[in-house]
């Protein structure tokens, strides 16, 4: 039976998303968790995994807008009999949310036809906003997982019939202190997670995300710098990546490295943010000949200072409210971080493994709140064209760190923005970034 | 005042407790009257206004007819003409006789003659089970007069209530019907002396718990208590709500409970369906205390059956204080 490829709620708000590109043509065999399509919604573009190995058929067309849980590709097995093409996709009016758009009877959606045969209810239940759907849980039991930032999915209920009751996300959440506390984890080995987007030509740019941060975090600066093709690396104990156990900073070096290699790119934009742009100077101290540019937002290995405390305080939250505060220090604007915005990304933190990753990781890399790593030497060897963007308003590594960069780095710093300009002043930076890459 | 000379309590009986407020009321308002069948010479068929014919005279103490839709409709009509009639059912299930006065009229004429008169009206009905009595002397009806917008329905628990409660409702310019429980008329408490009310629409907290909350009415107030005492032992912290007015109900002080404890069990002796407890559950499932709730509401309420004569029966269809503890047990142990 053919596995039903859906509209995927990607963020809270969403009530459809548009297909930016497939990065499969149909008829073309794809694995499961490889990139499978690109999609945009009103906030943010996103690239999401195949949720099946299999072969894609019926590909809703590009740059159409389908409501979310909407079937918008199927993937058929080796040899399975394809069913015929359906008339059209349940599609999105431009002036209506889809809720208030029931489905009329003379417009035939996608799943409503009967071919497919029975398409299959798989869904990606572990995409933010989806969680804890289908679970047993009290009321309270949901309040408390809500305001923790835990996803109900996570917890084994005590309650009757498997419930989960508030004295389960208690303890849930008193065993995350415990695991923060110690920093102890079960390391995991493997490759790092690399992440896609294909649509752009030429040299590519590979992306490395700061510390606490992933893949994800690059989706503000995106929409500049889609002429390329972007490659998105991972951090070991971030996003998708293997709770690697990480020495030291020479150990990190070495895993981006080997992810990078494997890559097998002839020409490639290293573009990094704060820890992310640190291993990107490590990085073109080896790799020099195959880099274009280098491009750092506020970049880390400049100078000792570091502020340790937000980095525990990140590190260590649980729930949003703890959670909240310290991301409030990334930026010069508060208001940027909505209580939404802490939501989503308490949601991105609630593996209590990553979270006792990231903490070890911090330990090693920055123990008492000092960066233990120093690439002002290897900043001065590098002849790549570099640029350093910083916002002068950084309350995490203070910016002045940008002076140790020699004259022909060029430097953009910018007024009353914080540790991520890519965020604050995404348009700003794209543009700098654009007229570069 | 402190503890060392502190005067004794007075106590007084459930039945004494009203008593003495209709007393007071007939004191100090010359246009409070007491109505309702054998309250003169025969002192009430629960013996509650006792000799205050003798005080008071016949002009004041009206014996009336064997029919409740007559008497109620003199009633009704004294109060629309400036009385405060105090209205005795000898049996709160012979409302039904009385129905059309009581819903369409006392409840109706306020709202239909635009707010132009009211009807201060107090009817008193000796309720509830337990006297052997059988089907047609037993029943909890409060939510029949409940479910009616213009009146007001209270059900005190204690003497002190009892009077409180009346003298409120006396006082009060629109119908007010209170559900007295005939087991409750021997219970002694203390009564404070002379004047006062208790409010309509305010809940009491008779015990402070953590785990549990439990919204009781009437004489179910005390087998929750029980309960709750003996439940204390094992370390089950039941907090007990006596409700006191039915409607409107005290929605705040049950809410702020549930908010806390995050458990709730109605107990009440109406029959279970579309009784009082319904409407409580109701309540708080339609409110932000919902989101506190660490288990299903449970509803303890009479059987779904008119009340047998069989005294073993009629125990087994209300709620008991093992019935309530068990409950109470399952919804704090998680097992419903």
């Amino acid at each position: 039976m053919p596995v039903e490829v859906i509209m995927p709620k990607v963020d809270m708000d969403m009530a459809s998303g548009k297909i930016m590109c497939w990065h499969v043509a149909v008829g073309d065999t794809v694995e499961k968790g490889d990139p499978l399509f690109d999609i945009e919604t009103d906030k943010a573009a996103m690239e999401v995994e195949a949720p099946a190995s299999g072969i894609l058929q019926h590909a809703a067309p590009e740059g159409s807008e389908i409501p979310i849980g909407k079937a918008i590709a199927w993937l058929y097995a080796e040899g399975e009999e394809v069913g015929e093409q359906p008339d059209s996709f349940a599609s999105v009016d431009d002036n209506k949310m889809p809720e208030q758009q029931p489905k009329a009877a003379t417009e035939p959606a996608f799943g409503d036809t009967n071919l497919p045969p029975e398409p299959a209810p798989e869904r990606e239940t572990a995409l933010a906003g989806d969680a804890g759907e289908g679970v047993r849980a009290t009321p309270a039991a949901r309040r408390l997982a809500r305001d923790g930032g835990v996803t109900l999915a996570e917890l084994r209920g005590t309650g009757p019939r498997g419930r989960v009751q508030a004295s389960d996300v208690r303890q849930y959440l008193k065993d995350l202190d415990t695991v923060s506390a110690r920093a102890t984890f079960l390391p995991e080995t493997g490759a790092l997670n690399v992440t896609y987007s294909k649509r752009g030509e030429g040299t590519p740019i590979v992306m490395i995300h700061g510390f606490a941060n992933d893949a994800t975090s690059w989706a503000p600066l995106e929409p500049s710098l889609r002429h390329r093709p972007l490659i998105r690396i991972e951090l070991p104990g971030h996003g998708k990546s293997p709770r690697l156990r990480i020495r030291d900073f020479a150990m990190l070096v070495r895993e981006v490295r080997q992810t990078f290699d494997a890559l097998q790119l002839d020409q490639a934009h290293l573009l990094g943010h704060s820890l992310g742009a640190a291993l990107c100077i490590a990085l073109a101290d080896t790799r020099e000949p195959r880099l274009a540019s280098l491009n750092l937002i506020a970049p880390a290995g400049l100078g000792p200072q570091i502020n340790g405390e937000a980095l525990n305080g990140i590190c260590k939250a649980t729930r949003a409210e703890s959670l909240g505060p310290w991301l409030r220090h990334l930026v010069a604007d508060e208001d940027r971080i909505t209580d939404g915005y802490v939501r989503l990304a308490m949601q991105a933190r609630g593996d209590a493994n990553l979270r006792a990753a990231q903490f070890a990781m911090a330990d090693v890399l920055f123990p008492d709140g000092v960066q233990a790593f120093d690439l002002r030497a290897a900043l001065q060897r590098i002849e790549t064209p570099t640029r350093i963007l910083w916002g002068k308003a950084d309350a995490i590594i203070p910016w002045e760190h940008a002076l140790q960069a020699p004259g022909r780095v060029a430097l953009h710093l910018f007024d009353r923005i914080g540790h991520m300009p890519q965020l604050e002043a995404a348009e700003e930076v794209g543009k700098i970034l654009r007229s570069h890459v | 005042m402190n503890a060392q000379n502190k005067p004794e309590l007075r106590e007084l009986s459930y039945a004494e407790a009203i008593r003495e407020a209709m007393d007071i009321a007939l004191e100090d308002d010359p246009s409070v009257l007491l109505m309702g069948e054998d309250i003169g010479v025969y002192g009430g068929a629960f013996q509650v206004t006792g000799d205050l014919v003798d005080k008071y005279g016949t002009d004041r103490v009206l014996d009336t007819p064997i029919s409740e839709l007559g008497g109620a409709g003199v009633a009704v009509g004294a109060a629309l003409t400036g009385l405060k009639p105090i209205f005795e059912f000898q049996f709160s299930d012979f409302a039904a006789l009385a129905m059309e006065q009581i819903v369409n009229q006392a409840a109706k004429v306020r709202f239909m003659l635009g707010g132009s008169v009211s009807v201060p009206l107090v009817m008193r009905f000796p309720a509830g089970s337990g006297t052997g009595a059988a089907a047609q002397h037993s029943q909890s009806i409060e939510a029949w007069l409940g479910h009616v917008p213009g009146l007001k329905v209270v059900q005190p628990s204690t003497p002190e209530d009892a009077k409180g409660l009346l003298l409120a409702a006396v006082a009060d310019p629109d119908p007010v019907m209170i559900f007295e429980h005939k087991i409750l008329y021997k219970m002694k408490g203390h009564v404070p002396e002379g004047y006062y009310t208790t409010p309509i629409g305010k809940a009491a907290v008779r015990r402070a718990g953590k785990d549990v909350t439990i919204v009781a009415t009437s004489i179910m107030v005390h087998k929750a208590m029980e309960t709750a005492e003996k439940l204390s032992a094992d370390g089950i912290d039941a907090e007990v709500i006596d409700l006191r007015t039915v409607r409107p109900m005290d929605r705040d002080t049950v809410l702020d409970s549930v908010r806390k404890t995050g458990r709730l069990v109605c107990v009440y002796e109406g029959v279970k369906t579309l009784g009082v407890g319904a409407e409580i559950s109701a309540m708080v499932a339609e409110s932000d205390a919902f989101d506190f709730l660490d288990a299903p509401i449970v509803r303890l309420g009479g059987a779904e059956c008119p009340i047998p004569y069989n005294p073993e029966l009629e125990k087994a269809v209300v709620p008991q204080v093992p019935d309530i503890s068990a409950a109470v047990r399952d919804v704090v142990q998680g097992r419903v």
